[in-house]
């Protein structure tokens, strides 16, 4: 045990008095994440093919396609961000964002039972005339 | 005399989970400890036989927080050698190197929540702060803080630059020299030497007995490790059990801390030692379902853990069950805790790094 005599303390107290602090002012200073960092799921609805790929292959089964209605809908509170859909979608139509959503603070239900989170795209209408 | 039953747990200021122990007093000395376990049974097992098994690693990988990646990888390496892939040599060396940084995150976590429970609450926010850099080295490598979602079966679906593992090993190195800081706290400080040392002494013919596994089984003296049996790339690697034969508290609190500086050490090997180049293979689809059963054995940070799997030729598979290393400690876990005074009951709890999660599935 050092001996309390020679204020083995005292370095380091001081290095603590002048060092910047180790958290961060959270709700002010709020740290960037990393790029590849998994956040939310982005969709792009021009690219689509709805194939079904990513319907199938998500073990969450968040994800929901419709191909006769040109639909598309996540439910992001089953998402468990792992990335697969993104890996197996061949139109590249599907992103990994890296932030996150943020929290609910209510908890509407859908016509449809759908829940909180839950964003759907409906394939655009064509232009008459085209 | 007298006896007084006092319930420890399910919810207690020591534990992060919910462990339950009716413990048998007389006067201030334990006489029996009775544990119960499943309150946070989740039946993850079960999910087995309705979740495809390409998609059984996600949940595996969710069986805990803090070991989740090396269950994702235990899962992994069950179906490759049931499928009998060899996945490729660099996502080898990814796998064990991410492996041996969740070893230090781990340990770092448990090292707070020691230091939390015997009082030493400055200790804890430096550990603490020190596995928050560990944390940021996952986030930039695996795209997640807690669950990495890197396994795949046949490999890993993430790479890092040889320029990234050269900076993370220098951050991992200067993490290491300011560990030494504070392992040097844990090891002279008085007033731990006061409750760790001599607190919960377990023989070696007791740990022998009880089948202990990992650091409690290190400390005691004992040199089991199951990287020794030199699977998923241990061979090539140099490394020694970190062994103390005290087998008390403190005993287990400084296997943990050596094994901290060890796992850099492995990991810099590691990185000397696979190939290099970015542009390499790293995973291999496997073609067809799984058909055999399978043992697997790991090191994960709290000692060995088993995982058995038995597939059908199905998409689905037919059992899945993992024997986690606090499973195997909780028997040693209740021997130390009876003889005990009740006030060391809870640091006797800690240093087994109970993991409740683990052992409930």
């Amino acid at each position: 045990m050092a001996n309390p005599l020679t204020l083995p303390m005292v370095p380091r107290a001081l290095k603590n008095l002048f060092s910047k602090p180790a958290t961060r002012r959270y709700p002010y200073e709020i740290r960037e994440r990393f790029d590849g960092a998994r956040g939310t799921i982005e969709y792009n609805v021009e690219t689509c093919n709805y194939c079904m790929l990513c319907a199938r292959r998500c073990p969450a089964a968040a994800i929901t396609v419709s191909r006769e209605n040109g639909y598309w809908a996540i439910e992001h509170l089953t998402c468990i961000g792992c990335n697969v859909c993104v890996e197996v979608c061949s139109k590249k139509s599907l992103t990994m964002s890296k932030n996150s959503k943020p929290v609910h603070t209510r908890a509407d239900v859908g016509p449809q039972g759908q829940r909180p989170g839950h964003e759907e795209w409906y394939k655009p209408v064509p232009e008459p005339g085209e | 005399m007298k006896t007084t039953v006092v319930p420890f747990g399910p919810q207690h200021p020591v534990l992060p989970e919910p462990l339950v122990l009716d413990l048998i007093l007389q006067d201030e000395k334990v006489v029996d400890a009775i544990p119960t376990i499943g309150y946070i049974h989740r039946g993850l097992e079960m999910m087995v036989e309705r979740v495809e098994y390409t998609e059984m690693g996600f949940v595996v990988e969710r069986i805990c927080g803090i070991c989740s990646f090396m269950h994702g990888m235990g899962y992994c390496v069950s179906l490759e050698s049931i499928m009998g892939v060899e996945i490729p040599e660099r996502a080898a060396w990814l796998r064990l190197i991410w492996a041996e940084i969740s070893r230090i995150q781990s340990h770092l976590l448990w090292l707070g929540l020691g230091a939390d429970a015997f009082g030493f609450e400055n200790l804890f926010m430096h550990c603490w702060r020190m596995r928050e850099e560990i944390l940021d080295i996952f986030e930039k490598t695996t795209g997640g803080r807690i669950i990495h979602s890197v396994n795949r079966i046949g490999g890993v679906k993430r790479d890092m630059s040889d320029t990234e593992l050269a900076a993370i090993l220098v951050q991992l190195q200067d993490l290491g020299k300011e560990f030494k800081k504070t392992a040097h706290v844990f090891g002279t400080d008085p007033s731990i030497n006061h409750r760790l040392g001599g607190v919960g002494i377990l023989s070696m013919e007791d740990a022998a007995a009880v089948d202990c596994v990992g650091p409690m089984a290190r400390a005691s003296g004992l040199a089991v490790d199951t990287r020794l049996a030199g699977k998923n790339y241990y061979d090539r690697i140099e490394f020694e059990p970190m062994v103390e034969t005290a087998g008390d508290c403190l005993a287990r609190v400084v296997v943990r801390m050596r094994e901290i500086e060890q796992s850099i050490d492995i990991i810099r090997q590691a990185i000397e030692k696979m190939p290099k180049g970015d542009d390499q293979a790293l995973e291999i689809r496997p073609r067809g379902n799984p058909q055999g059963e399978v043992f697997t054995r790991l090191e994960q940070p709290r000692g060995e853990v088993l995982y058995y799997v038995k597939a059908n030729g199905t998409k689905n598979l037919e059992r899945f069950r993992a024997r986690t290393p606090t499973f195997a400690n909780i028997p040693a876990m209740i021997k130390l805790v009876k003889g005990s005074d009740l006030a060391d009951v809870p640091n006797i709890i800690l240093t087994i790094d109970p993991c409740i999660s683990c052992t409930e599935r």
